[in-house]
């Protein structure tokens, strides 16, 4: 009994959403009404919100794990979002093709980007964190020469109650996660592309020697994370109506926290998509309930730095004790 | 009768020319030793086969068809496998991971047959008697096991050509013995086998025909059962040295006791351990692995606090709380492994032999002109063969590099080295040149205390020896009357 409560709690997807349900059920606890008034937290409005709005960092986060655990990492997912979806909004809005156009053009922007840092990375050979900072202000760049500091109404092409797939649009993001995040899991755990992923990270050096196409697996992944993060900008900017160059500032190190925190390691070789998906939820709802707890307004940036490190030392000390 | 042939095979990296037209046959089905002083080109020369270097000029030849070994992957294609010297393993990888990395067994589309490659694994394991999990995390094994599951890799796949560089370092004899034992099998199968090694005694045991190469340059091909181990160290080194010989030295009666140790413990690596080191002597400490032999060096050196026990050093009890503590009271500790512990690789062969000087002194200013004529001067009184002192330190072979090291903390004159290990992975005669640097470091009076896995090293080299076995002391013998048996009975407790 005692060895499977280990190996559960080894199983680090399952850790981290222990850790997400604790955090629930304290601020339940915490932000209980008085009076029978309903629940200001915990509701299915404000769940769903939660969901919906982590469920964008989520896609990308997807992607940033994957690169993390091949040993490197990726500071453009932030900007690529923003420029899908400022040229979706171009192509959609100022162009007046359909929404289909203005996705795929998106969608496109972000392989291209994923391309670029993958040459930049493979071919040219540069340190990814350079690499993808390079890419991170040239997308956010272009966005900004696109939109010269206009919006992109969307909203007001798209038709009242628009429902994509016949879905209502809240739940486009939730849903397109939960799928990307059940498939990549499967092929990082079940197929040879992940494990190859998790052999360069562990030792890329290890990885070319046994004949692993090093240069190839890691392009794919830089390109994979590129087009991740432009779907999620392309559906940010479908759910809220507008496109911006300045959408998803910041996202970059928030993803790359939640990697973090759903268990991956910077030096690489570990890791989990499910875990990042879970470590995005975390901050979901950090960034949701802090607000509502009186008088933490100004505390909630310092309280989830607070977090990242808490829950990254606790994790170290249980990997070292377990070793 | 197909053989592999090198043919011209050259290759420099930069300045300086690895390999400088290198051509012998390799017949099939034969164990082909390739021997050489580190830095002669051996390494370069697999690395070659293996297809990881690719060769300025040359080729090889197999079977009458040219090889084409533009990548790893084509090498392994064409059925040659290497046993590499380092550890090229994914820690984070399970032992079944690790076995399969490159090659998983899959189902369409890539998909994994965990439970085929499981079955393999264990099965591998089995033969190679190495009693681990398939799916144990490889960080969490030991050095010896990690080192025979990069031997399972290279066995996990029909390879026609099967290189092995130096596979032996961490193992101990009777895995050796296992090992070769597997070996022969695979010969037998009609495996060409390549052994890279120092060792000569397992070449002789293995091998049936030996090559030599020296300086990038093939010196020639012996028949293992025509040929002595003398002969071949005289091809390797091109000169008669016997490195196992003692060289008899005497330390005064008066000569002060330089480091007392008496019952130092530290949970659960050593335990009661007490002995001295006198001022002028060579104290040998021999243990197998896991014996707590490092582990007491790092802690005499301050890297841990011992639970309980006293030191004393030059006549005052000591009690060193850090490294720096100890290098200022005048300890140096030359580390096992050069890599991890004792080189800086991003910097200059100047910086390194320099770093500990430049940390004492005063100055804030590093003066380039003198440092590099203090530079020069040390890489010519340690006879260090590097291409000049601003050259970085892995273009230098093994036992230059361990030569940087002990010139780098020997500058402080210490009144107590510590070496641990100090001619691992060092050829013959790189070997002898260092054991004669510990022996006039000792003659002028320093302490020396030497750890090493390699009995004839501390038979010839030490004064005293102390065994330690499972974190005790099981006895101590006298240098000169010691021979392996008493040795070993003691680091054992075998009793005859």
């Amino acid at each position: 009994m005692h060895a499977r409560l280990k190996t559960i709690w080894k199983t680090r997807e399952l850790s981290t959403l222990f850790v997400l349900a604790l955090e629930v059920a304290f601020f339940t606890w915490y932000l209980w009404p008085e009076g029978g008034r309903s629940h200001p937290f915990f509701n299915l409005s404000n769940l769903v919100l939660i969901l919906k709005y982590s469920a964008l960092y989520g896609i990308a986060a997807i992607g940033a794990a994957m690169v993390i655990i091949s040993g490197g990492v990726d500071l453009s997912p932030g900007a690529v979002m923003a420029l899908a979806g400022v040229v979706t909004g171009h192509v959609f809005v100022v162009q007046g093709h359909p929404l289909s156009a203005g996705v795929t053009a998106g969608i496109l922007t972000g392989l291209t980007c994923g391309i670029v840092s993958a040459l930049l990375v493979v071919a040219v050979k540069l340190p990814p964190f350079i690499a993808t900072l390079g890419i991170m202000g040239i997308a956010r760049g272009i966005a900004f020469i696109i939109t010269e500091g206009r919006f992109f109404d969307l909203s007001s092409r798209l038709p009242a109650g628009w429902k994509p797939f016949g879905l209502p649009a809240d739940w486009l993001a939730p849903i397109v996660l939960v799928a990307l995040a059940a498939v990549f899991q499967y092929l990082m755990q079940r197929f040879q592309w992940g494990r190859a992923i998790f052999a360069i990270g562990g030792n890329e050096t290890a990885a070319l020697f046994s004949g692993i196409r090093v240069g190839r697996v890691k392009a794919s992944v830089y390109i994979v994370a590129a087009v991740l993060a432009s779907l999620s900008g392309v559906i940010l900017v479908a759910i809220q109506g507008q496109g911006r160059a300045d959408l998803a500032t910041g996202y970059e190190l928030d993803i790359i926290a939640s990697s973090v925190v759903g268990g991956a390691s910077l030096t690489g070789g570990r890791g989990s998509v499910v875990g990042a998906v879970l470590g995005t939820l975390i901050f979901g709802v950090l960034r949701n309930a802090l607000p509502q707890i009186p008088g933490a307004t100004f505390y909630d940036r310092l309280i989830v730095g607070v977090v990242v490190v808490v829950i990254v030392v606790v994790d170290q000390f249980i990997a070292r004790k377990g070793a | 009768m197909s053989e592999l042939s090198f043919q011209g095979v050259t290759k420099s990296f930069g300045a300086v020319r690895a390999l400088k037209g290198v051509t012998f046959p390799v017949e099939e089905g034969e164990a082909h030793a390739l021997v050489g002083e580190n830095g002669a080109g051996k390494s370069t020369l697999m690395r070659v086969l293996a297809g990881i270097v690719r060769p300025d000029g040359g080729q090889l030849v197999w079977g009458g068809r040219k090889l084409d070994l533009h990548s790893p992957r084509a090498a392994l294609d064409q059925g040659i496998g290497m046993v590499y010297q380092e550890m090229l393993l994914f820690p984070n990888l399970t032992v079944s991971g690790n076995i399969f990395a490159g090659r998983e067994i899959t189902a369409g589309g890539g998909r994994l047959r965990e439970p085929d490659m499981r079955e393999r694994t264990v099965r591998l394991l089995e033969e190679l008697h190495l009693a681990v999990s398939p799916d144990a995390e490889v960080a969490t094994l030991s050095t010896a096991h990690q080192q025979l599951v990069q031997i399972a890799r290279a066995l996990a796949f029909e390879c026609r050509i099967l290189i092995l560089d130096e596979p032996t370092t961490c193992l101990t004899e009777a895995e050796t013995a296992h090992l070769f034992a597997i070996l022969d099998k695979l010969r037998q199968r009609g495996v060409t086998l390549i052994y890279v090694s120092h060792k000569l005694d397992e070449v002789f045991r293995l091998c049936q025909r030996i090559t030599v190469l020296r300086d990038g340059e093939h010196v020639g091909t012996f028949e293992a059962g025509r040929t002595t181990p003398r002969e071949i160290v005289r091809s390797m080194v091109g000169r008669d040295i016997d490195p196992a010989a003692r060289v008899p030295r005497t330390v005064p009666a008066d000569a002060p006791d330089v480091l007392v140790v008496e019952r130092l413990t530290r949970r659960p690596w050593f335990a009661d351990v007490s002995l001295r080191v006198r001022a002028g002597e060579i104290v040998g400490l021999f243990g197998l692995v896991g014996s707590g032999r490092s582990e007491l060096l790092e802690t005499l050196f301050g890297l841990y606090r011992p639970d309980a026990g006293t030191l004393s050093f030059s006549g005052g009890p000591a009690r060193f709380a850090s490294p720096v503590e100890a290098i200022r009271a005048g300890l140096a500790l030359v580390p096992e492994e050069r890599h991890r512990q004792g080189l800086f690789f991003n910097l200059t062969v100047r910086h390194n032999l320099l770093l500990p000087a430049e940390n004492a002194s005063d100055a804030w200013r590093i003066d380039d002109r003198r440092e590099r004529a203090d530079a020069q001067r040390l890489v010519e009184h340690w006879r260090i063969k590097t291409a000049g002192v601003e050259a970085p330190p892995d273009s230098l072979s093994g036992g230059n590099q361990q030569k940087v090291v002990m010139a780098k903390w020997l500058q402080a004159s210490p009144r107590l080295l510590l070496l641990d290990e100090p001619t691992k992975g060092v050829d013959v005669g790189a070997k002898w040149e260092i054991h004669d640097l510990i022996r006039r470091q000792a003659d002028q009076g320093m302490g020396c205390l030497v750890v090493s896995s390699e009995l004839p090293e501390i038979l010839s080299l030490a004064d005293r020896i102390v065994v330690l076995r499972e974190g005790r002391v099981q006895g101590e013998l006298a240098g000169a009357g010691a021979d392996e048996e008493s040795v070993m009975r003691l680091a054992t407790a075998v009793r005859h």
